[in-house]
């Protein structure tokens, strides 16, 4: 098992895998960093990109990197709707939001399966081949992964740190009412994360719909992962959530070659208990 | 003025009449489960189209001749979402609330195991198809409950000879399947057929909606098998499994001694499906799949799956046990449903029923198989094969 191919491709699986943990965990982050809101919605906002992109990309044939960004970017759009009709009255309300958007996430599912029946669909993916390096084999698509997750990072990055919104979603973050005494308008900060954080999550569950499958209840798996990976990483943490995916992806990336897929549930959720009990604000989150 | 007021009265009058007849008629519910979200659901909606063609059919027909007496079936369907827990909660329902006699489904081994528990007892009779052999071979022995259609025990041992004889260079094999009762149940069954044409066996176990696998399958490729069998994995993970095993840089021979699910592996898998080999139920160019293709597409877009004819076949083979028995009990149907042997619903020929050496009773619906191959995306038959009867 212990050959140099086996272990370069453990790499290359685990990368891939982190790349994927990555994206769909930032955008329930951040609104958990910010709004204090456990959105258990997280999953179907996730499916509502991957149809988005089922449309512009499978059935209306929009050029990829068009409608990549546009699929999330119109599910973000339509979702201010749900921010005002439910996600505000949910901010700094960790136990209550999880109730409520628990709801909301049934609601959303269920309505999806009246609008586009229960089957699987299937996004025609953008890339077929399998690129060969030596004796390492990695398919296009999970390349394409990695890279936007590496673009996705550095733009939520460069936004949080250099962009005057950005500044002032992180001082909102800190403390509401200080920010508030600064003169930032929370209100219109709220709005905006609620949007960044949703654009994130629906253009994380359009790759996740075109690399799995397309179906109103693909949802499940995202949330659990964003769960695991943020609780790992620190609730709220952007970073946190970057290297809760980097380790998720790689634990199971090695476990699951090594020992089995067993072995690696059992050893991810195991850690994630251990690190419940005696670290809870994760590993790069801050306690309360 | 006289005759049209005549001529009124006697056209209000047969409509009376006509309503009054509409009236007499009695409702027959027909149970059924299935999967209608998660990794099964393609398995679920074949259930609900199949039934719901054949309940089709006897409404046109003018319902079911029982005893003197005209039924119209009604559908009163479950989702069980491919869980133990939906099953059971499935048959609950049908059994104590809606009070049917007869359920149709679930497909899986662990619904059909818990609603069997609920149905059994009950005295209600169930027409299932999931591969666990205890769905048949239990204490109860089954006295209420049919499969009606092959399970691994039926088909593996056949296929599998088949595969010793036209690939005798598969030496070793990998089998991933789910961490459930359906894995646990066929896993066992096939290693044995399996070594039995002298093919080492490795397997790998995962838990149910695990949705990657490319770690689990850079283990297989370190195993050097000649062949990757998807064995009892839902449409949607056996789909996922291909693509990934493909995309993986896996090159030998992959196949299902399950399933089927030809179609929605290449929905899922697309190019890479090609070269695939599987288990399948129902052949789509024969004669009689024309009316049926054609009955479903007046009411259903998109492909059908093989399973929908088997459980339109399922419902027939009911109704024509009803009409038999000349009653709705449960007892002279059960009993009537052995007497079918030899009827023929058009689909699969005549009724055999199996299973006696294998389960102890003699409630296994015995059914021709294929064996398709993906080429172009498109399923292309390779062989028809028949179960032995035991």
């Amino acid at each position: 098992m212990l050959s140099p191919i086996i272990i370069g491709q453990v790499i290359v699986n685990g990368l891939s895998l982190s790349a994927i943990y990555v994206l769909i965990a930032l955008g329930f982050t951040l609104l958990f960093g910010i709004m204090r809101v456990v959105n258990f919605a997280h999953g179907a906002f996730a499916m509502l990109g991957g149809y988005a992109l089922y449309y512009l990309y499978g059935k209306y044939a929009l050029p990829y990197p068009l409608a990549v960004p546009l699929a999330a970017l119109i599910v973000a759009v339509l979702s201010l709707v749900l921010e005002t009709l439910v996600f505000r009255w949910f901010y700094q309300k960790m136990f209550q939001s999880m109730i409520g958007l628990l709801g909301l996430n049934m609601a959303l599912m269920f309505s999806s399966v009246i609008i586009w029946d229960v089957y699987e669909r299937s996004i025609p993916p953008a890339f077929n081949g399998v690129l060969r390096l030596g004796g390492l084999i990695l398919a296009a698509d999970r390349l394409m992964v990695i890279g936007i997750a590496i673009i996705a990072l550095l733009a939520f990055w460069l936004f949080m740190t250099k962009t005057r919104y950005g500044v002032a979603m992180r001082a909102t973050a800190d403390d509401v009412e200080i920010a508030e005494a600064q003169g930032i308008d929370t209100r219109t900060i709220y709005r905006l994360a609620f949007l960044v954080a949703i654009f994130m999550t629906a253009l994380a569950g359009g790759l996740y719909a075109q690399i799995y499958a397309l179906s109103p209840f693909m949802g499940e798996r995202p949330l659990i992962v964003a769960f695991v990976v943020v609780i790992l990483g620190g609730m709220g943490s952007i970073p946190g959530a970057a290297l809760g995916g980097v380790i998720l992806g790689f634990t199971e990336s090695i476990l699951s070659t090594f020992y089995g897929a067993a072995v690696s549930s059992f050893v991810s959720f195991g850690v994630v208990i251990a690190l419940l009990i005696f670290r809870p604000w994760g590993l790069l989150g801050k306690p309360e | 003025m006289m005759r049209t007021s005549l001529k009124a009265a006697t056209i209000a009058a047969a409509l009376l009449a006509g309503t009054a007849t509409t009236y007499a008629q009695e409702e027959l519910k027909i149970g059924a489960i299935g999967s209608l979200s998660g990794g099964g659901t393609a398995w679920g909606l074949a259930l609900q189209r199949g039934v719901t063609l054949a309940i089709d059919e006897a409404v046109k027909a003018g319902g079911l001749k029982i005893g003197g007496k005209s039924y119209m079936p009604k559908l009163v369907m479950y989702d069980d979402q491919y869980t133990a827990t939906g099953g059971k909660t499935a048959a609950d329902r049908l059994v104590n609330l809606d009070k049917v006699k007869y359920i149709i489904g679930p497909i899986g081994s662990p619904p059909v195991l818990a609603s069997v528990a609920v149905s059994s007892p009950a005295k209600v009779i169930q027409l299932s198809n999931g591969f666990a052999p205890a769905i048949l071979k239990n204490d109860a022995k089954s006295p209420y409950n049919f499969r009606v259609m092959n399970s691994n025990t039926e088909f593996g041992p056949a296929m599998i000879k088949w595969l010793h004889t036209n690939y005798p260079a598969v030496k070793k094999v990998a089998l991933i399947a789910p961490n459930d009762a359906v894995g646990q149940a066929v896993i066992p069954t096939l290693v044995e057929a399996y070594k039995a044409n002298g093919i080492e066996v490795w397997t790998e176990m995962y838990d149910r909606g695990m949705k990657e696998f490319t770690p689990l399958l850079t283990r297989m490729m370190a195993q050097n098998v000649d062949l990757f069998d998807l064995n009892s994995n839902a449409p949607g993970e056996a789909g996922l499994l291909l693509k990934q095993a493909r995309q993986a840089g896996y090159q030998k021979m992959i196949w299902q001694v399950g399933g089927p699910s030809v179609d929605e592996i290449i929905n899922v898998a697309g190019p890479l499906a090609d070269g695939f080999l599987s288990y399948e139920t129902f052949d789509f160019s024969s004669p009689q799949a024309q009316a049926f293709d054609k009955a479903y597409h007046a009411k259903w877009d998109g492909i059908i799956n093989a399973q929908a004819p088997g459980w339109y076949n399922a419902a027939k083979i009911l109704f024509k046990a009803l009409e038999t028995a000349g009653s709705t009990d449960v007892t002279p149907v059960r009993d009537a449903l052995m007497k079918v042997e030899g009827y023929d619903s058009g689909m699969y020929g005549p009724v055999i029923w199996g299973g006696q050496a294998d389960y102890g009773v003699a409630h296994q619906l015995l059914l021709p198989f294929w064996i398709v191959e993906v080429k172009n995306g498109k399923s292309v038959i390779r062989d028809k094969l028949t179960p032995e009867k035991r």
